[in-house]
């Protein structure tokens, strides 16, 4: 197998974009990505796309081939991938197979979602398509409802606080604020989201225990990546970044077949797995991209890839472990949180976060300083698909 | 109880129950189960209250719980309560099969756990 390397990496800013549709998205990211690997005026091998909704919300298939097409890429292969919110991991590992397996040179990998197309009732109910039908679906469970139920555990088990989830939830608005790919850029405070009086207006309940403000926003957005195989790169004028591990792993469909609903062993399995294959350990891991979709699972995240022991990544959020700066920076973008959740485009936008960090190029203001290694981690329906990658810096 | 229609599915090699169905047992692979009706009354394991509902529901609020029956079963339902004030986890409740939801105009059945005062 190659090594493989992202060679270009490309956002637009995540929101409510009402003048665009998602093919201008996955247009204007998979451009900026191009650009910025030198290839704007090239072809690429091969286009793997990630969306989870665009037959749903859009009534749009086979978005792959009318984007290759747009973006006068014929007659690269094309290829379409629907995984849930683990989509644009799973994009990426596909993108990543492909090269390192010898059989293609330049991919482009590209996710997005257009989700303000539709009402909120709409988009929730997209999203809680991926619980089971029978078992879950038809009682009316969101994915903060499942949030809700795992947070209610976690706390009972864990001893995680109202005060740990409104920690994150500041971080997150707080490095969102920096980041000019941020849908939320507002600053916020615990007096205003859990102290005052006026707290219970401004941050009602969404799904007991969660509230408003543990939860990401609807967003529409869009994130793509350029890869090739290592030893191709010749001269470049970026730092290419190594793939240098990736992991995926399952679990249950329901979240009540689980032993134990409180352990997310796909999340455990995946990390580990880049991970090992990085040849790195937990605490060389110098930026991390966690799937905070609700505050409580940066926090659980953040125990299972192995920061910090079962019922310490709470505390550890306090202490300001995570923040810029801390022991070990987590969601330096605003995450999931304040960036937003286009669920196709997630993954994707994690691993472009994460090569911006570590080619040093996000603004002394986020940057992570001397970042050379990252982890990423896309968490899948409520954790029974995960994808993650280790990420190195590689200098030339 | 009512009748619920909701079946388990035991597997007649190694006796693991499984709720929802699947093809192949979790444990040890095999392909036979005997049907399993959920017996008892049930046991609260966690529960949320739900205010951003999804397209197809017409009210303020649903409150959503997962319950353990005397027989092992684990299963989803909604919870009869006003507020969620009164709940805790490990409570008694009983179980009824009830509309939980209305689609294409048709009342859809489902699980319904009642606390037991």
């Amino acid at each position: 197998m190659r090594d493989v390397a992202i060679i270009g990496a490309g956002m637009i800013p995540f929101g409510r974009r009402d003048e665009d549709g998602l093919m201008d998205m996955l247009a204007y990211s998979s451009l900026n990505a191009l650009d910025d690997a030198g290839l704007g005026d090239k072809s690429v091998d091969a286009v793997y796309v990630a969306s989870m909704g665009a037959g749903i919300l859009q009534h749009q298939t086979a978005v792959a081939s009318a984007l290759v097409d747009r973006l006068s890429l014929l007659p690269a292969a094309a290829e379409m991938i629907e995984n849930g919110p683990a989509s644009g991991g799973s994009a990426v590992k596909m993108g990543l197979l492909a090269v390192a397996s010898g059989y293609y040179d330049t991919v482009l990998v590209v996710g997005g979602e257009k989700m303000r197309d539709v009402t909120g009732w709409r988009a929730t109910d997209f999203v809680a398509t991926l619980t089971h039908p029978l078992a879950e679906y038809i009682y009316g469970v969101t994915l903060p409802g499942m949030a809700g139920m795992f947070t209610r555990l976690y706390m009972e088990k864990y001893g995680v606080t109202r005060e740990h989830l409104v920690q994150v939830a500041i971080k997150n608005q707080k490095m969102g604020a920096l980041n000019p790919y941020a849908h939320v850029e507002m600053i916020i405070t615990q007096e205003g989201i859990m102290d005052s009086p006026h707290s219970v207006v401004n941050n009602p309940p969404v799904a007991d225990p969660l509230r408003l403000y543990d939860a990401c926003p609807v967003s529409d957005g869009a994130a793509a990546v350029v890869l090739c195989p290592l030893d191709m790169v010749k001269n470049a004028k970026k730092p290419p970044i190594l793939i240098a591990g990736f992991g995926q792993a399952t679990d249950t469909h329901t979240l009540q077949e689980r032993e134990d609903p409180t352990d997310l062993k796909a999340v455990t399995l995946a990390a580990k797995q880049a991970l090992e294959m990085a040849k790195l350990k937990p605490s060389d891991i110098h930026v991390a991209e966690l799937h905070d979709a609700f505050t409580i699972l940066e926090i659980a995240e953040s125990e299972h890839v192995g920061f910090f022991k079962k019922g310490e990544g709470g505390k550890a959020v306090a202490e300001g472990k995570t923040q810029l700066g801390g022991t070990i920076p987590i969601n330096v973008s605003g995450g999931l949180k304040a960036r937003g959740h286009p669920v196709g485009a997630t993954g994707v936008a994690q691993v472009v976060e994460t090569v911006w960090q570590l080619r040093h190029e996000v603004g002394k203001e986020r940057q992570v300083k001397g970042a050379k290694t990252g982890l990423t981690v896309n968490f899948g329906g409520f954790g029974n698909n995960v994808v993650a990658f280790a990420l190195k810096r590689v200098n030339q | 109880m009512n009748e619920i229609p909701v079946v388990a599915h035991k597997c007649k090699n190694c006796g693991k129950i499984h709720y929802p169905f699947h093809d192949r047992c979790m444990n040890c692979k095999a392909r036979e189960f005997e049907a399993t009706k959920l017996e008892g009354n049930a046991k609260l394991l966690t529960f949320t209250q739900i205010f951003n509902l999804p397209w197809g529901f017409d009210q303020r609020f649903l409150i959503i719980g997962v319950a353990e029956f005397e027989n092992g079963v684990k299963a989803m339902g909604q919870i009869a309560a006003d507020s969620i004030d009164g709940l805790s986890l490990g409570m008694k409740m009983k179980a009824l099969w009830k509309p939980v939801r209305v689609q294409a105009g048709e009342k859809v059945y489902g699980l319904m756990f009642e606390p037991i005062q």
